[in-house]
């Protein structure tokens, strides 16, 4: 027979970790309240009974001719699918009337799955999906099922949170919490689940109209705990070398160039392009780069020095080289005469994973991001590089932004995995789990991780008047060669349309593209 | 012909020197004494005989640390030579210590994941891609080092955490 995930007592999980406290058990007559949350009322103790029968509906549906099954459609006769047991054994009677009564587990022509039984209620759908994502994974039979119902829970807890049921969502944590405890929690679905748990827990206890608000970083632990995501996995560095590589490409045969970097932090992606410049045959041009940041607020000014590091570096390889820092808390803050672009320079915007912080509720004159783009394009550079995730956290609805995103940051802790250095690795997993909490805490202006997919910023970015640019092969052979140094060979690097895109197991997690603003057509222009 | 040596070890590389003739036999010819010759000799060899070779004495040891000896080792098969890398490469460490960062890991990681060729001739071997990125790497680990450091930063210094994953051991 097969296994049986909904029998909450079963507490031979002696292959798990300890846990803390097993879930408390249903008196056996109660109704299943996880199924109740989403409509159905089925008694806990027919739970496996009713999960084999579906089953067995299921392959009797599938092997039916097609003649039986429009019958039932013809006969519109409508079961009230509330009652599962008893809808379940209708529908089974009308298709198969010589079949098994009640209660036959393994009768004939039941195929017994090998895989766990499942009920097929609405939130399920995308469940199967995700726990692909998890089949990477070595676990025992007993984990799979816990793992399976930490995600089936995970779900039903988003749904709720999603209809303002905060009560169910609360009972559901603790059911959740319960969970982690009989699973693995130092890799897989138990790792990133405990994330999305704490996500979860947070929003439900604190949870305001419009969203908790994030505890913020210091500058100071923001930087250790970005530098330590640069060097436990590639993807900032291939965020970094693919930029450098198109914008060398763009700067070719230019004396007077200006890089206006959206991100600055410690600069880490520049000593390359520093490095490469200075090697350029031809010699290198006069490099001016301009470093956005937040504000330092303890008294040290970051931007400074990492400008001065910089140029001590420009100095040892001989490259004229002249920094500037912009301060701004949000990057429509920033304004284009403080950037100061001399009409001589070629320009290169580069944007790593910032424009994403631009798609929340705009100002009375638009979304940011539109307000923004229209001034990357008056500065007419040669190139805007854009990094973006490769994922959709922005969709209206909170439950498909939490299944979207409970794929991606598996996959992405899957990836992780592969890194063994400490304390890099636990460092960055809280580097995630920063971006996980923003994704699923907070609400408007507070939740800037606001990703969206590589066709909707084409979308974006044609229809605010630029051209795509092609990253060429060397860039696509930089990345492949970067990626095989890695100790993992998950990663993957693939073309697109011109852009490259970095992911694990072929989901793609990063998306580089480049592009070029269109000038504008010389109107007249009235004062805005 | 190689005589008894300082600290009286006897250094046999596995090069194609020939095998040191007993004492009182010949026409008192010390290779010590004809630096060009040694480091001709020496520019033949791989990496890790070089770093061998360092070892035997002090005098090999300031001639191996002669950074044209790895700069010949890092570009050997790539033709031509890239122009105006050297000052670049002596500015950030030097090709000793490129060698010893980036290229020999970014080698000895590149060859596990080509099909078969465990000679030492297709280790040596690699194209300008992968020179370039290795000097890409090797600028970013000296401005790391600038960055913790905070001032001049000695050659010798031990790598900085970001190539660490180049030293990993490879999880096929």
């Amino acid at each position: 027979m097969g296994p049986t995930p909904y029998n909450s007592s079963n507490s031979s999980s002696s292959a798990c970790s300890s846990s803390t406290k097993p879930p408390p058990p249903q008196p056996p007559d109660q109704m299943d309240h996880l199924l109740a949350g989403a409509g159905y009322k089925v008694r806990s103790n027919d739970l496996t009974q009713v999960a084999e029968r579906l089953e067995h509906l299921e392959t009797v549906m599938v092997k039916s001719s097609p003649v039986d099954i429009s019958d039932i459609g013809n006969d519109a006769v409508y079961y009230n699918p509330t009652d599962l047991a008893s809808w379940v054994d209708s529908l089974l009677t009308e298709l198969n009337p010589n079949g098994s009564g009640s209660g036959s587990g393994s009768g004939s022509g039941f195929v017994s799955g090998s895989g766990p039984a499942y009920v097929s209620d609405p939130v399920m759908n995308d469940m199967n999906n995700v726990y692909g994502e998890f089949g990477q994974q070595v676990v025992t039979p007993i984990e799979e099922d816990v793992s399976i119902r930490l995600v089936h829970v995970l779900m039903t807890c988003a749904e709720a949170v999603q209809r303002g049921d905060l009560s169910l969502a609360g009972l559901l944590i603790d059911d959740l919490q319960g969970l982690l405890g009989r699973v693995n929690s130092g890799c897989g679905i138990g790792k990133v689940g405990s994330f999305f748990v704490d996500a979860l827990s947070r929003r439900v206890v604190n949870s305001p109209q419009n969203g908790v608000v994030q505890v913020d970083l210091s500058a100071y632990e923001n930087e250790i705990l970005y530098h330590h995501y640069y060097e436990a996995c590639p993807y900032l560095k291939f965020a970094h070398f693919t930029a450098n590589q198109a914008i060398l490409e763009a700067f070719d045969g230019q004396d007077c160039v200006h890089v206006i970097d959206f991100n600055l932090m410690q600069g880490l992606q520049w000593p390359a392009l520093i490095q490469a410049l200075a090697l350029r045959p031809g010699g290198p041009p006069l490099l001016r780069l301009t470093g956005i940041g937040p504000p330092s607020l303890d008294g040290r000014d970051s931007l400074r020095e990492i400008g001065l590091k910089l140029a001590e570096l420009a100095r040892s390889v001989n490259v004229r080289f002249a920094f500037r820092g912009v301060a701004a808390t949000r990057l429509d803050d920033v304004k284009p005469w403080m950037l100061q672009v001399s009409p001589k320079e070629a320009v290169a915007v580069n944007s790593i994973m910032q424009l994403h912080k631009l798609l929340g509720p705009g100002g009375p004159r638009g979304p940011p991001v539109d307000l923004v783009l229209d001034w990357i394009r008056d500065l007419n550079p040669r190139i805007l590089m854009v990094v973006e995730q490769e994922s959709n956290h922005n969709q209206p609805e909170f439950l498909d932004r939490f299944t979207e995103s409970l794929y991606y940051y598996s996959t992405m802790f899957d990836s992780l995995d592969a890194c063994t250095a400490q304390p890099e690795k636990t460092l960055a997993e809280l580097y995630i789990q920063r971006e996980i909490c923003n994704v699923v805490c907070c609400e408007g202006s507070a939740r800037v991780e606001r990703h969206e997919p590589l066709v909707r910023w084409r979308e974006r970015l044609t229809g605010a008047g630029f051209a795509p640019l092609h990253l060429g092969s060397n860039a696509f052979k930089q990345a492949r060669m970067l990626l095989t140094l890695f100790s993992a060979e998950g990663y993957s690097v693939e073309e697109n349309e011109g852009c490259l895109t970095l992911g694990w197991h072929s989901r793609p997690l990063i998306a580089a593209s480049a592009w070029q603003a269109i000038p504008k057509p010389s109107v007249v222009t009235t004062g805005r | 012909m190689v005589h008894i040596l300082e600290n009286g070890e006897h250094f046999h590389a596995d090069t194609r020197e020939p095998e040191p003739e007993p004492e009182g036999f010949g026409s008192g010819f010390s290779i010590n004494d004809h630096h060009d010759l040694l480091i001709e000799v020496l520019k033949r060899l791989d990496g890790r005989s070089l770093g061998a070779a360092a070892c035997v004495c002090r005098q090999w040891c300031a001639i191996a640390r002669n950074d044209s000896l790895w700069e010949h080792l890092c570009f050997r098969h790539v033709s031509p030579p890239p122009v105006g890398v050297r000052p670049v490469v002596s500015a950030l460490g030097g090709y000793r210590r490129l060698y010893m960062v980036c290229v020999r890991p970014v080698l000895s990681r590149l060859k596990r994941r080509r099909l078969g060729g465990e000679s030492e001739v297709v280790r040596r071997v690699w194209n300008q891609h992968e020179v370039e990125l290795s000097l890409s790497l090797f600028c970013v680990e000296y401005y790391e080092r600038l960055l913790v450091g905070g001032g001049r930063v000695a050659g010798d210094s031990p790598a900085s955490s970001s190539l660490k994953f180049l030293c990993m051991p490879v999880n096929v």
